[in-house]
C-alpha cells in the first residue's frame, strides 16, 4: 500500500457511531450517502478512532437518528445528505437547505434593540470566490454571522460517476484549483488503495515535493494577503513575488505552474532530471529564507501585530466540537495532521515536525503558516537530496471493481477521497473537504469582533469556496 | 518595523517581465500545438481518442479528414501530446482574447496543412471603450463558479512580475466602476442570477472577457445538471481566453488583444 489506510466497511448502526463519539476516542471525519452495488441506500460514517480510519455503513430505513447533538461536526454533512438524498435526521437542530438555494430560504433572524442585518455577496470586491455572508450587527460588533455558501456547487461528486479511473485525476484537480495537487494525490491514493497498488519510491517522493510546495505556496500567499488586509501592502507585494518565483521554477522544472497533470493513479506523469532537482531545490530554499525574513519583519511591525493579536479567536473547545482540521486547528492548540496521524506515501518513511500554537487568533494562524512553511521547505530539501532512483509510476488495472479511500494533509487540512470503482469506472466518489469541515467554525471566530475585521479573520482561515461547495 | 520592510523591499531584485516576452507566450499552459506536416491519420485518430476533454475531434469535410482542436475546451491534460509522436507538442502560443470561433483550429490530416480561420473584427464596444479610455481599463473580476484556479492566475497579474498597472489597467471593487468584466466559469445554477445582475450593473459601453476552459465552454463541468453553462450562455461575451487555467501571460495577452492594443 502506498497510502495511509485501508479498512473494510463494518455494517453498523447510528447507535454504534454515537457510542464511539461519546467514548471520546473517536473523531468524526465525514458522513456521506451512497446507493451500493446491492441496491441498498446507506449512510456512511467515516471515523478516526485513535489514529485509525474506520467506515461504518448504516442502511437507511425511514429516518435516522442525528449524530449532530453528540458531535456538531456532523451538522453540515447531515444537512447535505438531507438535501441530496432526502434522508430525515431525527434530532438535527437545523435541516434548512444547505447546497440548494430555494427562494424562500430564511436566515436566522437576530432580534433585539439596535440589531441590523448586513448582507454581503455572493459577488465580492476582490479577486475571490463567491459566497454570501449575512451579518447581524449592533454598531460595529458582529452578534452573529451566517455564511450562505454553495454558489460554486458544480455537482462534482456526481460528475465523477462513469469517469474512467485515469481521467478522475483531472476532475479532482478542478475541485479546488489552488489545492489541485493535493486533490489529485488524494484521489490517486484512493484508487491505489482500492486496487492494492504500490507507487514506486521515486514517485512517492515527487508527490511529497509537490504536496509540500502547494503548502508553501498557500501559506506564503496567505501571510502576504493578511498583511495586505491590514493596509501593510509592501509585504503583500513582496510575498506575491516569492510565490511567483516558485510557480516559475515549477514551470521550468515540471512544465506546470500549479502541478496540474502530474499526479495520476499509480504514480506521477513527470520525472525530474538531476539538473532540475538541483534548480528546484535552490528556488525553494531561496524562497523559504526570503519569506521567513520578511514574515518576521512584518509581524514585528506594531501596526500589523496589533491588528492580528486577539482578533478572530477560535476557541479550542469549539474547534474540537466542530471537527476543525488543518492549520486552523493547530493554531487553536489541536495537534492533528494526517501526515503524522495517518502517514501515507513518502511520509511513512519520515518524521514530520508538526508546529502548533495555543491562542487561536489571527496572529496564531499567521505564525502557524510561517512555521509550516519552514517545515515544508526542509522536507522538500531532504526529499530532493535523497531522491530514490527508478521509475515514477506503476500500471493500474483499468477494468476492475473495488472500493478504497485515502487522505492527505492538504494546505487547508485533512482531505479525503472515498471511491467505489465498477469495471474501471468510478461509481461513487465522496470528497471530504477541509473547507467544508472548517467553514462552520468561522462564525464562532468572527463573533464579538468588529465587522471591519471580518475580511482579515476570513483570510486567516483562507477556506476554499469551490472545495467546500464541490 | 515598517522601515525594515521598506528597506528590504527596495533591496529586492527587479523582476518585471518585459511586455514583449509576455505577449502571445503560453509557456506553462500545457496545451497542445500541431505540426501540420508531421500529422498522420493514425496520430490524429489516436490523439482524438486520448482527449479527456473532447477538445480534439476528427471531422469529415467532403471526404477529407480534418483534425479540429477546440482550445475553448482543452484542459491541457497532455494525453494527446503523450500519444502524438512529436506531431503534437506543447504549444508556445495560443490565441487569447479572440472570438469563440477563433479558438478552434483545424488541420487537413492528409494534406498536412493548417486551415485558416477568419480573425474576428474589433467589437463595437471595444472600439467605443478604446476611444474613451484608450487602454486604461478598469476591470471587475467575476467568479461565476470556478474552481479558483483561474482566480489564482488572475490575482498573479498584479504581482511584480506582470504588474498589470503598468498598462494603466487595474481591478476595481464594483461592476459600476468597470469597463470590462473578466468572468470565469462554469456559471453554476446558483450563480447565474448574480452573474446577470453584475453584468446589468456594469455601465455601457462594457466588455466581457471570459476566462478559462470552463468559462469558454463549460469545460469538464459542461454536462453537470448543477451547472447553467458557459459564460456566453448567460451574458453576452466579447472575447475568450482559454486555458486550465490560462497563465498570467495568456491573460495579459487576451486583455490587450481584446482592445487590439498590441
Amino acid at each position: 500500500m502506498t497510502a495511509n489506510l485501508i479498512a473494510r466497511d463494518a455494517e453498523g448502526s447510528v447507535q454504534a457511531v454515537l457510542r464511539l463519539l461519546e467514548s471520546g476516542n473517536a473523531r468524526l471525519v465525514s458522513i456521506f450517502a451512497d446507493v451500493d452495488e446491492d441496491g441498498v441506500k446507506r449512510v456512511r460514517y467515516l471515523m478516526d478512532i485513535k489514529r485509525e480510519y474506520r467506515v461504518i455503513g448504516v442502511p437507511i430505513t425511514g429516518t435516522l437518528q442525528s449524530v449532530t447533538p453528540a458531535s456538531p461536526a456532523a451538522a453540515w454533512y447531515e444537512r447535505e445528505i438531507h438535501d441530496r438524498y432526502g434522508v430525515e435526521f431525527d434530532g438535527h437542530p437545523d435541516l434548512r437547505p444547505l447546497v440548494t438555494h430555494p427562494a424562500d430560504y430564511r436566515f436566522l433572524e437576530v432580534q433585539g434593540v439596535g440589531v441590523c442585518e448586513l448582507p454581503v455577496g455572493p459577488v465580492h470586491a476582490g479577486i475571490i470566490e463567491p459566497g454570501h455572508f449575512r451579518f447581524s450587527i449592533v454598531g460595529d460588533t458582529v452578534l452573529h454571522l451566517e455564511p450562505r455558501l454553495f454558489y460554486t456547487h458544480k455537482g462534482t461528486e456526481k460528475l465523477f460517476e462513469d469517469t474512467s479511473v485515469a481521467n478522475g485525476a483531472m476532475l479532482a484537480e478542478s475541485v479546488s484549483g489552488d489545492n489541485c495537487f493535493s486533490h489529485a494525490v488524494a484521489y490517486s491514493q484512493s484508487v491505489e488503495n482500492a486496487f492494492g497498488i504500490s507507487v514506486p519510491p521515486r514517485g512517492r517522493a515527487i508527490r511529497m515535493i509537490g504536496l509540500e510546495l502547494e503548502r508553501i505556496l498557500a501559506h506564503i500567499a496567505d501571510v502576504g494577503a493578511l498583511c495586505g488586509d491590514v493596509g501593510c501592502v509592501v509585504p503583500a507585494a513582496y510575498t506575491a513575488r516569492i510565490k511567483e518565483s516558485l510557480l516559475q521554477a515549477s514551470t521550468r522544472c515540471f512544465g506546470t505552474r500549479f502541478w496540474r497533470g502530474i499526479a495520476t493513479p499509480g504514480g506521477v506523469r513527470r520525472d525530474l532530471s538531476a539538473e532540475n532537482a538541483r534548480a528546484f531545490g535552490n528556488a525553494v530554499a531561496l524562497a523559504a529564507a526570503d519569506f521567513a525574513d520578511m514574515a518576521r519583519i512584518a509581524l514585528d511591525t506594531p501596526s500589523v501585530h496589533n491588528r492580528f493579536e486577539g482578533t478572530g479567536v477560535l476557541d479550542c473547545k469549539i474547534a474540537r466540537d466542530l471537527g476543525v482540521v488543518g492549520p486552523a486547528a493547530r493554531a487553536s492548540g489541536i495537534r492533528i495532521d494526517v501526515r503524522r496521524d495517518h502517514p501515507y506515501g513518502h511520509y511513512r518513511k519520515i518524521a514530520v515536525e508538526i508546529p502548533h500554537f495555543q491562542p487561536g487568533d489571527v496572529l496564531a494562524r499567521a505564525h502557524q503558516r510561517i512555521e509550516e512553511t519552514r517545515v515544508s521547505a526542509s522536507l522538500i530539501h531532504d526529499a530532493l537530496h535523497e531522491l530514490a532512483a527508478g521509475i515514477v509510476r506503476t500500471p493500474v488495472p483499468c477494468d476492475s471493481s473495488a472500493e478504497g479511500f485515502s487522505a492527505v494533509e492538504s494546505p487547508r487540512g485533512e482531505l479525503l477521497y472515498w471511491i467505489r470503482i465498477r469495471d474501471g469506472k468510478i461509481a461513487r466518489c465522496h470528497i471530504k473537504s477541509p473547507s467544508f469541515q472548517n467553514w462552520p467554525s468561522v462564525p464562532f471566530a468572527v463573533h464579538g469582533n468588529i465587522t471591519a475585521d471580518f475580511p482579515l479573520i476570513n483570510k486567516s482561515f483562507n477556506l476554499s469556496y469551490s472545495g467546500c461547495d464541490r | 518595523m515598517i522601515f525594515d520592510i521598506v528597506q528590504r523591499s527596495l533591496s529586492s531584485p527587479r523582476v518585471l517581465i518585459p511586455v514583449e516576452e509576455l505577449l502571445a507566450n503560453s509557456m506553462g499552459s500545457r496545451m497542445p500545438g500541431v505540426h501540420a506536416q508531421a500529422l498522420t491519420a493514425t496520430i490524429a485518430r489516436r490523439a482524438a481518442a486520448s482527449c479527456s476533454a473532447s477538445a480534439l475531434a476528427i471531422e469529415d469535410a467532403d471526404g477529407r479528414s480534418i483534425l479540429s482542436l477546440d482550445y475553448g475546451k482543452c484542459t491541457g491534460c497532455g494525453h494527446c501530446i503523450e500519444t502524438g509522436e512529436g506531431a503534437i507538442f506543447h504549444a508556445e502560443s495560443i490565441p487569447c482574447g479572440v472570438s469563440r470561433q477563433a479558438l478552434v483550429l483545424r488541420w487537413d490530416v492528409e494534406r498536412g496543412v493548417e486551415l485558416q480561420y477568419d480573425e474576428s473584427m474589433l467589437t463595437a464596444a471595444a472600439r467605443e471603450i478604446r476611444a474613451i479610455v484608450g487602454g486604461a481599463l478598469n476591470i471587475r473580476q467575476v467568479d461565476g463558479g470556478s474552481c479558483n484556479g483561474c482566480e489564482a492566475e488572475i490575482a498573479a497579474l498584479t504581482n511584480p512580475y506582470y504588474d498589470l498597472e503598468r498598462f494603466g489597467i487595474h481591478f476595481v471593487a464594483s461592476p459600476k466602476h468597470a469597463d470590462m468584466l473578466l468572468v470565469t466559469g462554469p456559471v453554476t445554477g446558483n450563480m447565474a442570477e448574480a452573474v446577470k445582475k453584475t453584468y446589468e450593473a456594469t455601465p455601457s459601453p462594457k466588455l466581457v472577457v471570459t476566462v478559462g476552459a470552463c468559462g469558454c465552454s463549460g469545460g469538464i463541468f459542461a454536462q453537470s445538471p448543477e451547472v447553467a453553462g458557459s459564460v456566453d450562455s448567460i451574458i453576452p461575451v466579447d472575447t475568450y481566453i482559454p486555458g486550465c487555467p490560462p497563465t498570467p501571460a495568456m491573460l495579459l495577452t487576451g486583455i490587450l488583444q481584446t482592445l487590439r492594443q498590441r
